[in-house]
């Protein structure tokens, strides 16, 4: 088999990634494919995409842009978790 | 007070981290090879271009390698003299053909040489700044300095005010993060600038004898909330770090935006302050691209960035500082154990998730809005730890500050099957049940007076099978006394006759890491209102004792020469301890007590040195 090196782009591992363990790709050309060396993923870079894509769904508000006045306002609001509706039985 | 200060610095890296590790590629290993020497300054002058055009002043820390590249002299130079730059000095950026040869070592961590090393390369390279710009560096850095370090330079070189002496959070979680590899074991400092002790540089100063001489600065400005359970290295004030944690889309990172805003609000928690350090090694900014991502992209984030600035500066919201005139500055307006507090705010996990941070010279604390407004994470700077880090130390790699309580590396709220997890948090007990205030999300406001700073966490409910209990929690830090008044007091209950026992309590422990360290020779205490003392050396026994009328509970840690105490403020209290076990290495200390509605019991926390 041929030796595995970094690809044009230098994928990280998106397993890896995962659990937050940032490790580089190896490319095996004649399989056309990525693999890592410390998991055992293996796939093509449509597979690495979308696994990022997904990874991405840990940040909601990725695009959202926060102002000051908004950060400061932010949680201010009456219904916060948790606030009692009043004294009392209920 | 209306200051929001701003100090980008950059370095002429002759070798840059990120650059020259290209073993994959199989290409040999070249100190100084023309074309990393050549693209290195470009970027460098790439940065410090883009700084400029928005306006902003820059501080040029001068590497070892480049005080012997005549291109990068001249550089540097030319900049102070056209934008009054600062000249600076750093001990990144050591390794080259002549510091092996000089040194004969590849070590590239100053924090970590042995001792001898590191006093030659300070003076060397000290030398070396003088002879060849004529004056002496004000200002310096490093990854981390420890105080014996910061000391020594303070003692040979008294003219320097800063230096670039921590990075925030970085400890296990980085280390991991970098597959392991990545040997900045440093948790446990504060987030912005601070005065370091003489005894630790990661402890905030006690007072004028206690000054080690510097103005210590972070590496980068962190996101409080993303580096409690994330590496931080993807949340700071480093576009690329960003793109690192994948949180952009094409070019926008809204992140990156946010994360300087929310370092301007928290100037609410400052009065009136607030910082930022951006420090983007030019090996982040390759033209080969840095992982996944494409060199427009990282230029353009950089430019963004330095635009957003730039734009502040215009608006009269931002002032941009040297590290030497920041520090004078500081000097100038804060005292020297001056506390540090920050409530911070989910901008990015899409969450109502807060944390609040606190810390002056006794201590440390975090606390997590989201489980009741439980601390989790106590570093004592009370004890002033001296921790020598460095080859021929016994730290080491390990630079961290200890912790007593850290709930994400030693368990917290959550166990798998048996014992309790460190965290300061309060259980409530009602006919049988028990419900630990850490279930019950919640957010923070903040008030302050003076001498005093205080979180207020919104009242939670509690459900019982048969009751319904309101609680709110407070927490009154004492600015450098050592101790915080926890209130917990009873603001609702659905039957207004019933009594609910409140059980404050700390479970405990020290450490740097995840995996537990011995406590043996741990003390734990009960001291009742008749001054009698029930006293027992750890031992992994599971032993208990509790008194129905105590004065005080204590525990002694001396691995951390430690001692926490719990006084109740007024009224009687149960006082217990519990000794823990090997699989639940942990010792706790609690105060009970039953209270009925608008009842409240406060309960001190004391966090002493002991000898």
């Amino acid at each position: 088999m041929a030796q595995g090196k970094t690809g044009k782009i230098n994928y990280r591992c998106p397993m890896c990634l995962f659990r937050t363990i940032d490790y580089d790709l190896l490319y095996d050309r004649d399989a056309d494919q990525f693999y890592c060396r410390r998991c055992n993923w293996e796939g093509n870079e449509m597979a690495i995409l979308s696994l990022y894509r997904v990874y991405k769904q840990q940040y909601p508000d990725m695009l959202k842009r926060w102002t000051v006045e908004e950060i400061l306002a932010k949680n201010e609001e009456a219904d916060t978790p948790g606030t009692p509706a009043g004294k009392g039985p209920s | 007070m209306d200051k929001f200060i701003l100090s980008v610095v950059h370095r002429p890296e002759l070798m840059p981290e990120y650059i020259n590790t290209d073993a994959q590629a199989g290409k040999t290993e070249e100190l100084g090879g023309t074309e990393v020497v050549g693209e290195s300054l470009d970027i460098f002058r790439l940065q410090q271009d883009i700084a400029h055009a928005n306006g902003i002043k820059c501080t040029i820390q001068m590497t070892y390698a480049s005080l012997y590249n005549d291109e990068a002299i001249q550089l540097a130079k030319d900049y102070h003299e056209k934008y009054g730059d600062e000249i600076a000095h750093t001990f990144l950026g050591v390794q080259c053909d002549r510091f092996r040869e000089t040194y004969g070592s590849k070590e590239l961590a100053m924090w970590l040489f042995p001792w001898d090393l590191k006093v030659r390369v300070v003076r060397d390279s000290f030398e070396r700044f003088k002879e060849v710009f004529g004056f002496y560096p004000t200002s310096t850095g490093s990854y981390f300095m420890d105080a014996e370090l910061i000391n020594f330079i303070k003692a040979e070189y008294p003219m320097v005010k800063t230096a670039v002496a921590a990075c925030f959070e970085e400890g296990p979680k980085v280390f991991r993060h970098t597959n392991n590899t990545w040997y900045t074991l440093l948790d446990g400092g504060p987030w912005t600038a601070w005065v370091p002790s003489k005894a630790c540089s990661h402890a905030i100063a006690e007072n004028a004898d206690d000054d080690s001489g510097i103005v210590a600065v972070p590496h980068l400005s962190r996101d409080l909330l993303g580096v409690m359970d994330n590496p931080g290295d993807m949340f700071g004030t480093h576009p690329q770090n960003i793109i690192r944690g994948l949180a952009y889309e094409d070019d926008r990172l809204p992140f990156m935006y946010n994360l300087v805003d929310q370092y301007q609000a928290i100037k609410r928690y400052n009065k009136g302050y607030s910082y930022n350090l951006v420090y983007v090694g030019p090996g982040w900014m390759g033209k080969a691209g840095r992982w996944e991502c494409p060199y427009r992209i990282l230029k353009k984030s950089y430019e963004d960035f330095m635009a957003y600035y730039g734009q502040l500066k215009r608006q009269g919201k931002v002032t941009d500082m040297t590290m030497t005139e920041f520090a004078d500055w500081y000097r100038a307006n804060k005292a020297v154990n001056e506390p540090i507090c920050a409530l911070w705010k989910d901008t990015i996990f899409g969450t109502k998730n807060q944390c609040f941070w606190y810390a002056d010279s006794k201590f440390r604390i975090q606390i997590d809005l989201k489980l009741g407004g439980a601390i989790t994470d106590i570093r004592p700077y009370a004890s002033k730890l001296k921790r020598p880090c460095g080859a021929g130390t016994s730290a080491n790699q390990d630079a961290s500050y200890p912790f007593i309580v850290q709930s994400r590396y030693r368990g917290g709220p959550f166990t798998h099957y048996a014992g309790e997890g460190a965290i300061k948090s309060a259980k409530l007990r009602f006919g049988g049940e028990e419900v630990d205030l850490s279930a019950c999300r919640s957010t923070g406001r903040y008030e302050e007076g003076p001498g005093w700073r205080k979180l207020i966490v919104r009242p939670v409910t509690v459900e019982f099978q048969h009751l319904k209990v309101q609680v709110e929690t407070s927490y009154t830090f004492h600015e450098n006394q050592g101790t915080i008044d926890i209130g917990r007091k009873i603001v609702g209950l659905s039957d207004p006759s019933a009594k609910v026992e409140v059980d404050e309590f700390i479970t405990a422990c020290w450490g740097t890491r995840e995996y537990p360290e011995d406590l043996t020779g741990c003390t734990l205490a009960v001291i009742d209102r008749n001054g009698t003392r029930n006293a027992i050396d750890y031992a992994y026994r599971c032993r208990e004792h509790a008194a129905a009328d105590a004065a005080a509970v204590e525990a002694v840690i001396p691995m951390v020469q430690t001692r926490i105490r719990m006084t109740p403020k007024s009224g009687p209290c149960k006082g217990y301890y519990e000794e823990g076990y090997s699989f639940a290495p942990n010792l706790k200390i609690g105060l009970c007590r039953e209270l009925g509605l608008d009842e409240e019991l406060v309960t001190v926390f004391a966090i002493e040195r002991a000898n």
